[in-house]
């Protein structure tokens, strides 16, 4: 009997032995800079993926028209070596290097930039940052409108119908707005010149007629017609002889409707990198795994598997290769922090961005290979304001007066997050925060809620604040919770929800005061005012104002909003600084000088916005700012977490954002 | 909703009307079965009028010499299994959220193309008939949303070794160090050596492998640095993650190993072969270990299947890519493809091993004889 045992356990072994045999017999040679990347990559197909585990790996494996350069993450040349820019800043023309070339010898073209932009545009790819490029002409007719006249048609109008006859005769003020944030029409007529329809989508009291509701009904029809004519006329351009198209083999020309003064930074962008068509059309599914992919930048994919590691090597056909100067570069998806510190502390790993234990950092900040910087993310609450008690101002107001964030940051957080009075995280280059409203003053909460109806807190209802499972988050939940109670003396219950669920009940906006957080896509303040518009997918809380969606929309085209300003936006905050503005711009001499002065207007455009938030409206109470910081060995060189820029002192690394095309080892031998 | 209820009654129905199938139907049917299930899983390798000769010849031979058990055990997985995609594709549907939410929201549109080239239509019996079609026509387990461009089969197969090697290891130290634990234990009972071991077994179930695991790879890779901290390449890698594997099995291993020695060790036959003047340790290798280990070996179906599919824990703590994460990815990201294609393979390991374990029993104790 003994022996059976022996036996069963024996077979196991050899069993696990043989087993082992095939995974333990391929043996690399070790890489010289391996990091933790948090988890795996959704995707390397560059225009495709939106999130930073995924833009590590792909900007080391593509490279666009122009490049971040570490030291600044300036816009430096790319795969064109220089261009020219018209002086309305509206037409860009870029000289392709001569020797660009994909990693597997063939030349890169002017017409790989066109097929690209276009697959990244072409509706049926559904590529989420495919707006960044809507700046470039018929881009975006190309890749939303006929989807948009789709849902105009198959959904909005049924919809309609079935609206008019459930309520036969009368259909609500709250009915109809309710109908109109359910199909996203205040989005669907930005672009829409019908006076009469716009009234009608801000029309918040009385009933809708009857010949309102025909007349509505005629305009979605109308709308969808020109959006189809309009697609139909960008699919017969874009790319051929509009928008962006090749001169000749090495020259593509971009036209943009409006003169977009970050436009370069959007051509180092990984969505608007080239993929190898040739690659892509034989592969469409899977072009970008290691059996098929084909890249253009200082690095080409060596091996990806899943939940082990990624491997790059450094591609020996770039234009650049002399400047690249790592042979191998591992990137590990650990998700647990403590794993990835053991790892660091092993000298397994040579950085751990951000992958580390929070409740660690404040030792952490004592090791000198320790960095942190501000970080282009802002922690806030959502208030719901279609519903009591939220839908009144005054509440929203009270409870951002209320809340002491700097003991939130100096005692719970303790890393040097700033507290954030604001939406915006301070760092962007220009953009100044306006004056805000938002500041510890109890008094003045306590007597706006007794103005809002709740003297002393009575008759507050009981409202919950949701925040999506994790520790962090409970922990300042329960302290601004706290903090509420005997500020204010109202009752808030935390709560936590799963991932998907939290995201259903904030989008079904079934919460009262839900966690949220913010990271910037660019760094422009753009990325963070234009979710607030009327009924924006990520707006999320009700928030609503007329005059607020005027402003971001004429801050995306100035040109626009100065021929023809809306009636909301005839008496701004600071009119006489516009009026200021625009006076300078009649009397500017030159083109380029006028380009400057409309760069102005923007940043005051979208400041008024912001100041819409932060002293009048208040549908958030923004928390704090984030800090990224994270380990890396001594050694690395061409990291900076300290930007330096050609013009003046070194500034915040916002984004922890760092090149592996310039990263290198100083040969000193990367102890621990 | 009520269809989908009706559906699922029926379903099951159907499921346990297997169980009075007359022996013959049940012999071709299972063969059928079989057949099918061979079909689908070799598509790839059939490529040739010899293979379909020599499969078809396989199969007469199953349906002819496969004891009835098997045969009959077939006619009931495999309507399960289908059944199993259709609960859980309803249950996946009735959960909150989407493969395609993140926080940042895309327009419907956006929505609306990936839904159209991943194959998951807004209705659950829509996406349940893509499902089946291309599992059956395609013998393909799906496009995984959030590792794009891979099918789950591609994710799965190469974490599978990896998982089995691990089990395979823990399986192995767990059977070892539970059944010498558990044995002595139970020959001796409320003796020191007793109670040492049981509070040993205590310890292992109670403690959550995360503490044991982060404990070992404090001491062990940390303070000693005898081993790696986490990664995966080589047998070094393996050995404290298999021991954090191990050390529940073999604690629940420990407490069944000694209840059924303490039974069987007053048994008749023991006392018989005691009476007869045999040796103790013979009594014990060659009388008592064989009845000791037979609610082990019952309970070593359900535990090799549990082990081979991977721990969401261990292995995110070891950084081991194995099966484990995809069960909890595949739920959390609510990516239906993998949350089918861990359920379809957990449940074919499950039957797998609990029909082995049948078997199995039937050769240890002579009291259970097939077909009965």
């Amino acid at each position: 009997m003994y022996r059976t045992l022996l036996g069963i356990i024996g077979t196991l072994a050899v069993l696990f032995a043989l087993v082992g045999l095939c995974f333990s017999s391929s043996r690399e040679k070790p890489a010289d800079f391996r990091f933790v990347n948090g988890s795996e990559p959704a995707s390397l197909d560059p225009h495709l993926v939106t999130d930073q585990v995924s833009n590590r790996i792909v900007s080391g494996l593509f490279e666009g028209l122009t490049r971040k350069r570490a030291s600044d993450l300036a816009p430096a040349p790319g795969v064109a070596d220089h261009w020219e820019i018209s002086d309305d800043q509206k037409r860009y023309t870029f000289h392709l290097r001569a020797n660009a070339v994909w990693s597997d010898g063939v030349p890169i073209t002017a017409q790989d930039f066109v097929y690209s932009w276009r697959r990244v545009l072409d509706p049926g790819l559904g590529s989420e940052y495919a707006y960044l490029l809507h700046r470039v002409r018929y881009a975006e007719a190309y890749n939303t409108f006929d989807g948009l006249a789709d849902t105009l048609e198959q959904t909005v109008k049924p919809a309609l119908a079935a609206l008019r006859s459930e309520h036969a005769g009368a259909v609500s003020a709250a009915l109809w707005q309710r109908f109109l944030a359910e199909n996203q029409l205040h989005l669907a007529f930005k672009h829409n010149q019908d006076d009469r329809a716009l009234t009608l989508l801000h029309q918040q009291e009385g009933p809708l007629q009857s010949s309102d509701l025909d007349y509505f009904d005629a305009a979605i029809s109308k709308l969808a017609s020109a959006l189809r004519k309009e697609a139909a006329e960008a699919r017969e351009h874009f790319g051929v002889d509009a928008g962006i198209f090749a001169v000749d083999d090495r020259t593509v020309v971009v036209e943009l409707n409006t003169a977009t003064p970050y436009f370069l930074d959007i051509t180092s962008f990984y969505t608007a990198v080239p993929v190898p068509r040739h690659v892509v059309q034989a592969h469409p599914h899977d072009w970008f795994l290691p059996e098929h992919m084909v890249s253009n930048g200082p690095y080409r994919l060596a091996a990806w598997r899943v939940n082990d590691r990624i491997r790059l090597v450094r591609n020996e056909n770039y234009w650049g290769k002399a400047e690249v100067r790592l042979q191998f570069i591992e990137a590990l998806p650990v998700e647990n922090t403590t794993t990835a510190l053991n790892l660091y502390l092993t000298g397994q790993v040579d950085w751990i961005p951000d992958a580390y234990p929070k409740d660690l950092a404040q030792q952490l900040a004592q090791r000198p290979d320790f960095y942190r910087n501000p970080g282009l993310v802002v922690y806030f609450y959502r208030l719901n304001t279609t519903r009591p008690p939220f839908n009144d101002v005054r509440v929203r107001e009270a409870f951002n007066l209320a809340i002491d964030r700097k003991l939130i940051t100096d005692k719970v957080l303790g890393l040097g997050q700033l507290p954030a009075y604001g939406f915006v995280p301070p760092g962007l280059a220009q953009y100044v925060p306006p004056e805000s409203h938002i500041h510890l003053d109890v008094e003045r909460a306590k007597q706006l809620l007794a103005e809002a109806g709740y003297p002393g807190g009575r008759g507050f209802p009981k409202i919950g604040l949701l925040y999506n499972t994790n520790d962090q988050h409970k922990k300042l939940a329960e302290v601004v919770a706290d903090q509420l109670r005997r500020n204010l003396s109202v009752e808030i219950a935390p709560y936590n929800q799963e991932w998907q669920s939290f995201l259903v009940t904030c989008r079904a906006k079934d919460y009262d005061m839900a966690r949220a957080g913010w990271n910037g896509d660019y760094l422009d303040a753009n990325t963070f005012l234009d979710m607030w518009v009327t009924n924006g997918g990520n707006n999320q809380t009700g928030f609503s104002s007329a005059k607020y969606d005027a402003l971001i929309q004429a801050s995306a085209d100035v040109d626009e909003y100065l021929t023809a300003p809306p009636s909301v936006l005839a008496e701004l905050k600071d009119q006489k600084g516009m009026d200021q503005l625009r006076r300078q711009l009649s009397a500017a001499p030159t083109p380029k000088e006028g380009v400057e002065i409309k760069k102005k207007i923007r940043l005051q455009l979208q400041q008024e916005a912001e100041a819409l938030l932060i002293q009048d409206e208040f549908p958030v109470v923004p928390l704090y700012f984030y800090v990224v910081s994270g380990l890396v060995r001594a050694d690395v060189r061409g990291f900076y977490s300290k930007l330096q820029p050609q013009t003046g002192g070194p500034i915040p690394n916002l984004l922890d954002e760092h090149p592996l095309r310039d990263i290198w080892r100083q040969e000193s031998g990367g102890a621990p | 909703m009520i269809e989908e209820v009706l559906a699922v009654i029926l379903g099951l129905a159907l499921v346990s009307a297997t169980a009075w199938l007359p022996v013959k139907a049940a012999r071709i049917l299972g063969a059928l079965l079989l057949a099918a299930a061979c079909v689908v899983v070799l598509r790839g390798k059939i490529d040739s009028l010899a293979v379909v000769a020599a499969l078809g010849v396989a199969i007469a031979v199953a349906s002819f010499r496969l004891p009835e058990r098997v045969l009959r055990r077939l006619c009931f997985v495999v309507p399960s299994l289908v059944l199993l995609i259709f609960v859980t594709t309803l249950l996946m549907y009735h959960a909150p959220g989407n493969p395609f939410a993140r926080e940042k929201v895309a327009s419907p549109q956006i929505e609306a193309a990936l839904r159209a080239q991943y194959g998951i239509p807004k209705s659950a019996l829509q996406f349940f008939q893509i499902y089946m079609k291309r599992l059956i026509v395609e013998s393909s387990l799906g496009p995984s949303v959030k590792v794009q461009g891979r099918m789950v089969e591609d994710l799965l197969r190469p974490a599978f070794p990896v998982s089995m090697a691990l089990g395979l290891l823990a399986l192995a130290i767990a059977l070892a160090l539970g059944l010498s634990l558990g044995v002595r234990a139970g020959l001796k009972p409320r003796s020191v050596a007793d109670h040492s071991s049981m509070a040993l077994a205590l310890v292992g179930i109670s403690l959550p492998n995360f503490v044991i695991g982060a404990s070992l790879m404090i001491v062990f890779a940390l303070k000693l640095g005898w081993l790696p901290v986490a990664g995966f390449g080589g047998y070094a890698h393996l050995v404290l993650p298999s021991i954090t594997l191990a050390l529940p099995y073999a604690a629940y291993i420990a407490r069944l190993a000694r209840n059924g020695t303490i039974e069987i060790m007053q048994q008749d036959f023991i006392r018989t072969a005691r009476a007869k003047g045999m040796p103790e340790n013979v009594v014990i290798l060659k009388h008592a270990l064989k009845g000791a280990i037979l609610p082990v070996v019952s309970f070593l179906g359900p535990a090799a299947a549990g082990i081979m599919t991977g721990s969401f824990v261990v292995e995110t703590l070891f950084g081991v890519p194995g099966m484990g994460q995809w069960f909890v990815k595949g739920a959390i990201n609510r990516d239906y493809s993998v949350v089918l294609g861990t359920a379809i393979i957990y449940m074919v390991l499950v039957t797998s091993f609990n029909l082995l374990v049948d078997l199995a029993y039937a050769r240890l104790d002579p009291r259970v004889k097939d077909g009965r």
